[in-house]
């Protein structure tokens, strides 16, 4: 059993669902999105994602392409985001992390030693943005070659047949992004995302997760209410941080404590 | 993915439809004005010494660039596919002004996405495309030139797809845009062949083209592929290859995927993208099409560069030569040509797409040339 397949478990026994942030490494150095991972780690984080950034990122809005920004600006290499992960071990972080990259960082280092340095390291998952499942036999396969979880991604456009092409190769949980469209704060929920999410969740054998948009304990509330087994938030996250960075222990000090209120949204429940 | 297979499916249906046939056809005759000539350059060709030097005058088309080709073809696909809102990126403003053009011809709403850099130093079609009913939306991410424009074009598709057809103006971007953009501009080369046997009574001995993305060089290309005909794809050489300002992705790039193709791309040993250069804002893009990429790798098509002075050089040549102002991207190819022609023989044939005309250009030649 993977590390994010047990952690999905007890957070079942315990009825809560789970809390994953999404931290763009490197933003805007690795000392802070270290800091802030372990902030996250320590109120409530289940399972982190770990965006590595990328000079084209098609599926981000302005927050996260200038988290991105700021970490390539400070030299940001593909060897500090193994670095972060390794040192994440270290200082005993038990939490799972899924690398959330463009397809064209991992292809740049070769599939397979992307997969296998990653494994090595103590990574559980990839989610490759940009890679439509009809193109990734190969990331697939090395993914499973070296106990590596890829996670889908499903968009509320996806047609039925399609989502369960994407559910039936699905690993760890499935990404559902909530809108057409980019990463950013919304302020509410559709009701036609949920009437999808529902769908999605009936039909999948891993929880979903729902993220894009993602960015109050009421929305947390909402997915898990309509099926959601996990919640994503990102941008909302360097909105908080990004305009605090010149104080940086209350900039994570403030992240920690939204972490907090979108956690305990997520314990409430009664799954 | 799904607003991709829809482009795709309906793309298939209409290409065996002989009223979308018989449309564009109608649009290409009697609105773009084709086909255009193959016009015989006879003083360039005495001043070079060598082969017989053919201009394929794209120039000549409606908005003047091979542009309209793809842009009027796309725009009745959209219509077709019920979408009223039509998006496209553009790098030297000839693809947004296709597109705003073939948009007021339907009836379509148009918003064209253009790098800052690119929006200034191509402040005339940026009106241009104003005057056709578009808006220009100026973007300032990234290095604010084409590949940027695409983009965002794509974060807004994909919000955007239920009412809006993405109008991809080159042979890059995901399946089905190369096909697709390949077979309505390769009407370039099919003209061309006929031209050409019509002319001279047998196939030329060499094609030449200029590529960013490769949408004009593969319409040329296309149509003469299973012919005994050497091809030669020009990049821009920017300020040389060595330098790392250029865009010459097959010279200088490595395999890569950006914008959902896989292809050449100009990138560092860590997979991201570099930023390009070139005098000319159409070629400025980090990539070439997937079909490039092919032909490239298996020899089919010589890829060479041709660095910004030359272009510039030959965009006084051939105006000067024939009265003929190219654009600064078709002047890589007349700089191009300038160098082969001579070492051709005097009965042998070049044809050179001249992509298209250069007024765009004349106010940032003379900017450059201090005479404004």
């Amino acid at each position: 059993m993977s590390r994010i397949e047990s952690v999905f478990n007890s957070l079942r026994e315990r009825g809560e669902a789970a809390y994953i942030p999404y931290v763009c490494a490197g933003d805007p150095d690795v000392d802070f999105s270290l800091k802030l991972v372990e902030k996250l780690c320590d109120s409530g984080a289940d399972i982190i994602e770990l965006g590595m950034p990328f000079s084209d990122p098609i599926a981000d809005g302005i927050l996260i392409q200038g988290a991105m920004n700021r970490s390539l600006s400070n030299g940001f290499k593909r060897s500090d985001l193994f670095g972060m992960i390794s040192s994440l071990r270290e200082i005993g972080i038990q939490q799972p992390v899924v690398v959330m990259s463009y397809y064209n960082i991992i292809l740049n280092r070769g599939v397979d030693t992307f997969c296998k340095d990653l494994s090595e390291i103590g990574g559980d998952g990839v989610i490759a943005v940009d890679l439509p499942i009809e193109e990734s036999l190969e990331l697939d396969s090395t993914c499973g070659k070296w106990g590596i979880d890829l996670i889908g991604l499903i968009s509320p456009n996806t047609p039925l047949e399609r989502v369960d092409a994407i559910l039936e190769r699905a690993r760890g949980y499935v990404y559902l992004v909530a809108v057409a469209g980019i990463t950013g704060p919304r302020s509410s929920l559709h009701e036609s995302t949920l009437r999808i999410l529902r769908e999605v969740a009936v039909r999948s054998p891993v929880p979903v997760a729902l993220g894009f948009g993602i960015s109050t304990p009421e929305h947390a509330r909402i997915a898990v209410e309509n099926g959601a087994g996990a919640v994503v938030e990102g941008s909302k996250l360097i909105d908080i941080y990004a305009s605090n960075l010149n104080d940086r222990s209350s900039a994570l000090e403030e992240v920690g404590e939204h972490a907090q209120l979108i956690k305990s949204a997520l314990r409430e429940n009664d799954l | 993915m799904s607003a991709l297979k829809q482009v795709e499916s309906e793309y298939i249906r209409l290409k065996e439809d002989t009223e979308f046939d018989r449309r564009l056809n109608e649009l290409r005759s009697r609105y773009i004005g084709r086909p255009t000539p193959l016009y015989y350059a006879e003083r360039l060709t005495r001043e070079l010494g060598g082969a017989r030097i053919y201009l394929k005058r794209e120039d000549l088309a409606h908005t003047g660039a091979h542009k309209i080709n793809n842009a009027v073809g796309q725009a009745l696909l959209a219509q077709a596919m019920g979408k009223t809102r039509v998006i496209a990126e553009t790098g030297a403003g000839q693809h947004g002004v296709a597109t705003a053009t073939a948009c007021a011809l339907l009836g379509l709403e148009c918003e064209i996405f253009m790098g800052a850099v690119d929006a200034e130093r191509q402040r005339l079609n940026c009106f241009r495309m104003n005057l056709l009913g578009a808006k220009v939306n100026v973007v300032e991410t990234g290095s604010k030139t084409l590949k940027d424009a695409i983009n965002e074009a794509m974060r807004d598709f994909a919000a955007t797809s239920e009412y809006t057809h993405f109008l991809l103006g080159s042979v890059v971007g995901p399946h089905p845009y190369p096909t697709m953009i390949r077979d309505l501009q390769s009407v370039i080369g099919k003209e061309a062949r006929k031209q050409i046997l019509d002319v001279e009574g047998r196939l030329p001995d060499a094609l030449v083209a200029c590529v960013g993305g490769g949408s004009n060089a593969i319409g040329l290309f296309h149509p003469f592929l299973q012919d005994p005909v050497p091809m030669h794809g020009v990049e821009a050489g920017g300020k040389g290859i060595e330098s790392g300002m250029h865009s010459a992705s097959v010279s200088a790039g490595t395999p890569g995927v950006l914008h959902g193709a896989r292809m050449l791309l100009i990138q560092d040993d860590e997979g991201q993208i570099h930023e390009t250069h070139s005098i000319a804002a159409g070629l400025d893009y980090p990539g070439v099409g997937p079909e490039h990429s092919h032909l490239a790798t298996v020899g089919r098509v010589e890829y060479h560069a041709i660095n910004d002075q030359e272009a510039v050089e030959g965009f006084h040549l051939l105006s000067e030569m024939e009265g003929i102002v190219p654009a600064l991207e078709s002047a890589h190819a007349v700089a191009f040509v300038a160098k082969l022609a001579q070492e051709m023989d005097h009965d042998q044939l070049v044809i050179v797409n001249l992509s298209g005309r250069g007024d765009k250009d004349v106010e940032q030649i003379a900017r450059m040339e201090g005479r404004s």
